[in-house]
């Protein structure tokens, strides 16, 4: 949680990303372009919503200067419930200040998001801010709308039958029940080997899929 | 060695050839590596040696990576040769796979011996669990070794092998001598996976080989070379034409790809799909969507190519309408969704060529002009002539020259490509003597001679059931599309009429008029010529039925009338039904190519003629060792391609290739240095391997052992040893113990859970909201969740998309994440659960690092609480423990049922489990019915499951 003196230093966040002044030249300023942005007197680098800030780091002056990150995240103190660690990777072997900022996200409470160019990294910046009072609802799963969607999403799990197969399938034997049912039926390998372009495998995959279970038998 | 080696016991061996029994003789001697050509008996190779060890009893010998196939094949040959060879210790084969699940019997079994193919996921977890001790096992017998790279599962069971059993066999066996030829020194790598010093090759032009097969006992092949007809020929080139639109729209779109050395003939001889796939597959996940759709389109298109020449007129037709129907866009999508082919001028030639090869119809059909204007044309397949020819001098053959006294039956056997060409060709010789009697309209089209076979009869029977399935079809695709159709014909969106590129503009408008639905029967359609218009004329399909409706009646009476005396008449009755009993002499069996157990057919038939309807390099080779094998057996071989075809043409690149790969290998083979130690990291050290030793024996169980420093220990998910990780941590001296999570996938300390994600997993987990509810459990139970995002090793290490990211904010609203982006994902989940942490790691190598610093201050985590985690009242943590032993198998690895399942509107992250607990499998959720499901569910989830199973596409909404 952020302190409540801080937020009451600031008074709201609004609708603009709050900048350090420390951030003066970094290229990323000049890709911001769908978000205003203001520099303020803040700790961290950016201040993206009232709970959230980011700390910006660039490999190539990590490798120069190892200490700075961790003077940074020491001057956040317990500050913001979110704390990203934006970092541009910029370097070719990036492999270990990696691993090391691994273990220091787990040590100091720090969120590692990487970059590769410094348009991502405002991309970032800027889907941050304007998503600081979205819902999850975007990740919850958003199901596919419409039957046909919904049926090829469920008759195409099984990895070799595709999306021709699916419509082939329902418009042989009409309703998924009846498809599903099929495969226990007298001869009802015959009949899904009929379908126009399932060939063996696809019949024992299918097979296997609605009749294989879902636990293990003890 | 084995006790076999000491104790030598009369063994009858089933291997005929010089080079079949100097090859044996090797393996008896040594461990070695063994490529063999395919279609030179593998299988027997394998077979024989298996029983070599079973007759000697007292073994226990584990076979990996075996096919289903494959274990039938072994199971029934050791017990066929124990039988011949009358050994009394032989205990044939026991196959372990997700049928068995018990621990206890298992243990058994292995304390038992015998000879055993295992799963490799459930061998791996038996080793590390110590339930098969490795120390106790005699050999092991690897199949399919092309396949074992460093990372895979079965490097990891050779590599626990070896580390505790110096002194077992190993042996591994391959046919594919491709995979050995790509990358630096591959054939000492994929040695080095497999702890191998010694490759044997035996390539076809091997001296042995050659000698053994080329015997004055060859096999007598004619080849003939039928031409296809000119649509055929018309099609071809039309959808490679539509090949070559589709790889320019890619180049465009990705300046990276190198395709220089692409031109048509490249299409006819490889798999140009799955060249373009590998190419673009470091950058998968950051290409556009077009891109992903235009690679997928390759493949259609391949199929398409394949099937011009497989299918007959009729059924290549209503492909193309399914193919068709499944491309259309999706719906409210402003994006430009269309394939760039179905565009071109030379879709719609493949589309009209397909319709005139099947009717002729002239476009403006109204209820007057009918009769006279729609025709069918009905072409045949150039094949099947051919075929009834060779059918016919074999039958004079037969009659004029009677066989002369040998032991194999007088069969005709027929080899295709698989079950549809089977079907289709019983249909053409069961129907090809029957003559339709069609009305008089339609007449002149049919040729009037009268004895020669023809597929008439069975082509008009095809056209009749394609036109009842295309009134169908009709119907389906408008309740399947009915909302696309909606939303295309409703789309206000002013960009589109600027978005249609060149050449799409016409295109494009005619989708739009088309989704508006009643102009589609409009004659005015002409002026698009379109290749849509093959759903949207209801009314000359009723002519056609209509049409056809006439011929019909008298037809179904004469077919019904004729195939009586077919039945009792046509001299080649016997023709038709392969799998009833009758006298093996005069009898044509059907077969698809199978592989290996096309040395059963061959013989269990023992042909006089075999009829290659398609070419197969293997089968040939088979049918040399078959005729090499049996003295007294005389085969003729008749050999149909099309010419100029990609059949032709993949035939002879397949046999350069593996001629190539061959030479490659044994260049290799000659200049190659193996230094090899037992350990493929290293020398170990002395003191961790011991303690090592000391903790694997009691992983599974509870007791921790009281040493003061304790191997770093890692907590698995038994799903997860489907990845490379479980066994790169295992390479890293960590002590790996498989458990049945509800939880994470890695448990690293009490308080570190992770939960790994590839990128592919990522996105599809981002989708259907997996990831979100994983969190939150994760968050319940551990104190330090952890997502790992994990990079391929051969992937580029980025999120970044080709595309241009400034401005896209605007169009992307969080309410709407289906369109985003992975990047709005992850912003989205770093707020839901801001305490979450998130790895990035380049691939499993930097992970399996990763791991060992994050672990390094903390406590060893404890298997009993992480499987109790997430588990509800009354389940038994020891269970899931156990289960790390046990679920190995069974349903909860079924995980593409539990897949299937939450994909089904209604069905949540949450309620799953209590449909899973409940019901047995997908079928038996789609027969419940609302009272039922409602229990386990709740009333509204439990009508959207089952309306959504019982909704019926053929009735009218």
């Amino acid at each position: 949680q952020p302190l409540p003196g801080g937020a009451a230093s600031r008074p709201s966040v609004g609708s603009s990303i709050l900048v350090s002044p420390r951030q003066k030249g970094n290229p990323v300023l000049a890709s911001i372009k769908s978000t205003p942005w203001e520099y303020s007197d803040i700790p961290s680098d950016y201040v993206l919503g009232s709970t959230t800030c980011c700390l910006f780091l660039s490999l190539k002056y990590h490798r120069l200067h190892p200490e700075y990150i961790y003077t940074r995240i020491r001057l956040l103190q317990h500050r913001y419930l979110l704390r990203i660690l934006l970092t541009l990777v910029d370097i070719p072997n990036y492999e270990e200040p990696l691993r090391e900022l691994s273990k220091t996200s787990l040590v100091n409470n720090v969120t590692v998001i990487l970059c590769w160019s410094a348009q991502e990294a405002a991309r970032y910046l800027e889907l941050y801010k304007s998503y600081e009072f979205a819902s999850a609802q975007g990740i919850m799963g958003a199901r596919k709308q419409g039957y046909a969607e919904q049926m090829v999403e469920f008759v195409t799990v099984p990895r070799s039958i595709n999306k021709t197969d699916a419509i082939a399938l329902v418009s042989e034997f009409g309703s998924l029940r009846r498809a599903v049912n099929v495969v226990a039926e007298n001869g009802g390998e015959e009949r899904l080997a009929g379908v126009q372009g399932w060939g063996e495998k696809k019949v024992r995959q299918w097979k296997k899929a609605v009749e294989g279970g879902f636990r293990v038998q003890k | 060695m084995s006790s076999a080696s000491s104790a030598p016991q009369p063994v009858k061996l089933s291997l005929p050839l010089v080079y079949q029994q100097k090859l044996f003789e090797e393996l008896r001697k040594e461990d070695e590596l063994v490529i063999l050509a395919r279609g030179l008996g593998l299988m027997r190779l394998i077979t024989n040696l298996l029983h070599s060890y079973d007759a000697a009893g007292n073994n226990l010998i584990v076979v990996v990576n075996a096919e289903d196939r494959e274990n039938a094949w072994i199971g029934e040959a050791l017990a066929e040769h124990a039988a011949v060879s009358m050994s009394p210790k032989a205990r044939g084969l026991t196959v372990v796979n997700t049928d068995f699940t018990s621990v206890g019997t298992r243990e058994k079994m292995y304390a038992h011996g015998g000879i055993f193919s295992i799963t490799s996921r459930i061998l791996v977890v038996d080793l590390l669990t110590n339930l098969l001790n490795p120390e106790t096992i005699t050999g092991m017998i690897v199949l399919h070794a092309d396949r074992i790279v460093a990372t895979s599962l079965e490097a990891f069971i050779l590599r626990i092998y070896r580390q505790k059993n110096k002194a077992g066999f190993l042996k591994a066996f391959s046919d594919n001598p491709d995979p050995f030829t790509v990358g630096f020194s591959p054939l000492a790598t994929m040695m080095r996976n497999m702890f191998l010093r010694k490759a044997s090759l035996w390539p076809r032009f091997h001296v042995q080989v050659a000698q053994s097969l080329e015997g004055k006992k060859k096999a007598e092949v004619i080849e003939l070379e039928v031409p296809m007809t000119d649509s055929m020929r018309e099609i071809q080139t039309a959808i490679m034409e539509c090949v070559e639109i589709s790889i320019h729209e890619l180049k465009k779109e990705n300046t990276g790809l190198e395709m220089e050395d692409w031109n048509l003939d490249s299409a006819l001889t490889r798999n140009f799909d799955l060249m373009v796939r590998r190419q673009l597959d470091p950058n998968w996940h950051r290409v556009s969507w077009k891109t992903k759709q235009i690679a997928g389109d390759l493949t259609v298109l391949r199929g398409m190519l394949q099937s011009i020449l497989a299918l007959d007129a009729v059924s290549f037709l209503q492909q193309l309408d399914t193919i068709h129907a499944a491309h259309k866009p999706a719906p409210g999508t402003t994006r430009q969704t269309e394939s760039p082919w179905l565009f071109s001028d030379a879709a719609q030639t493949i589309f009209e060529t397909a319709r005139h090869r099947v009717y002729s119809s002239k476009q403006k059909a109204n209820a007057n002009s009918t009769l006279e204007s729609l025709k069918p044309v009905l072409e045949e397949q150039p094949k099947w002539a051919v075929l009834a020819d060779v059918l016919e001098e074999i039958d004079r053959d037969l009659y004029f020259e009677p066989a002369v006294r040998d032991d194999s039956n007088g069969t005709i056997l027929i080899m295709c490509a698989d079950t549809d060409t089977c079907r289709q060709l019983r249909d053409y010789l069961q129907t090809m003597h029957i003559r339709p009697r069609t009305a008089k309209k339609v007449e002149e089209v049919y040729d009037p001679e009268e004895d020669k076979p023809s597929g008439a009869f069975l082509m008009r029977r095809k056209l009749r059931n394609y036109l009842n399935w295309k009134r169908e079809f009709a119907q389906v695709n408008t309740v399947l599309f009915s909302e696309n159709q909606k939303a295309l014909s409703g789309a206000v969106d002013p960009r589109l009429p600027q978005a249609r590129g060149r050449g799409g503009a016409p295109a494009n408008k005619r989708r739009r008029v088309r989704g508006g639905g009643g102009v589609g029967s409009n004659p005015s359609r002409l002026e698009n010529g379109s290749i849509v218009q093959h759903f949207e004329k209801p009314n000359e399909v009723a002519d056609l039925m209509s049409e056809i409706q006439i011929t019909e009646d008298d037809t179904n009476g004469q077919a019904a009338e004729e195939i009586i005396t077919f039945a009792t008449a046509d001299p080649l009755e016997d023709m038709d039904d392969y799998y009833q009993l009758y006298d093996m002499q005069d009898l044509v069996v059907i077969h698809a190519y199978e592989g290996d157990q096309d040395e059963h057919v061959l013989e269990e038939v023992k042909p006089k003629y075999i009829i290659m309807y398609e070419p197969d390099a293997s089968f040939i080779r088979r049918v040399e060792v078959y005729r090499s094998s049996h003295n007294d057996r005389n085969v003729r071989v008749y050999f149909l391609y099309y010419g100029g075809s990609v059949e032709e043409q993949r035939y002879l690149s397949s046999v350069r290739r593996e001629k190539d790969a061959f030479t490659k290998l044994i260049k290799e083979r000659a200049s190659m240095s193996i230094v090899m130690t037992t350990d493929s990291h290293g020398v170990e050290d002395p003191e961790s391997a011991f303690l090592r030793t000391i903790n694997t024996r009691i992983a599974g169980g509870g007791k921790l052992a009281k040493a003061t420093a304790q191997p770093p220990r890692v907590v698995v998910d038994v799903r997860e040893f489907r990845s490379s990780l479980p066994s790169l941590l295992h390479g890293r001296s960590m002590v790996i113990v498989p458990c049945m999570l509800t939880v994470g996938d890695y448990i690293l300390s009490p308080n570190i859970c992770v939960e790994r994600k590839s990128v592919s997993d990522l996105i599809s987990s981002f989708k259907d909201g997996r990831l979100y509810a994983q969190c939150e459990t994760m968050f319940q139970h551990y104190k330090n969740p952890m997502l790992l995002i994990e990079f391929d090793q051969s992937k580029s290490f980025t999120l970044e998309p080709f595309a241009d990211l400034s401005g896209s904010l605007r169009s992307v609203n969080p309410e709407n994440a289906g369109a985003n982006d992975l990047q709005s994902k992850i912003v989205l989940l770093t707020l839901a659960f801001p305490k979450l942490r998130i790895i990035w790691s380049s691939s499993p190598y930097e992970t399996a690092e990763i791991f060992e610093r994050l672990k390094a201050l903390e406590e060893e985590p404890d298997p009993i609480a992480a499987v109790r985690a997430g588990l509800g009242e009354g389940e038994s943590p020891e269970d899931g423990v156990n289960e790390g032993r046990g679920a190995v198998n069974g349903g909860t690895f079924n995980m593409e049922a539990q897949e299937m399942l939450g994909k089904v509107p209604g069905v949540t992250p949450k309620n799953i489990k209590n449909i899973i607990m409940e019901a047995e499998n997908v079928r038996e959720v789609a027969n419940m019915e609302v009272p039922e499901l409602s229990r386990l569910v709740g009333r509204e989830a439990a009508v959207k499951i089952v309306e959504f199973f019982k909704k019926d596409v053929l009735e009218d909404v």
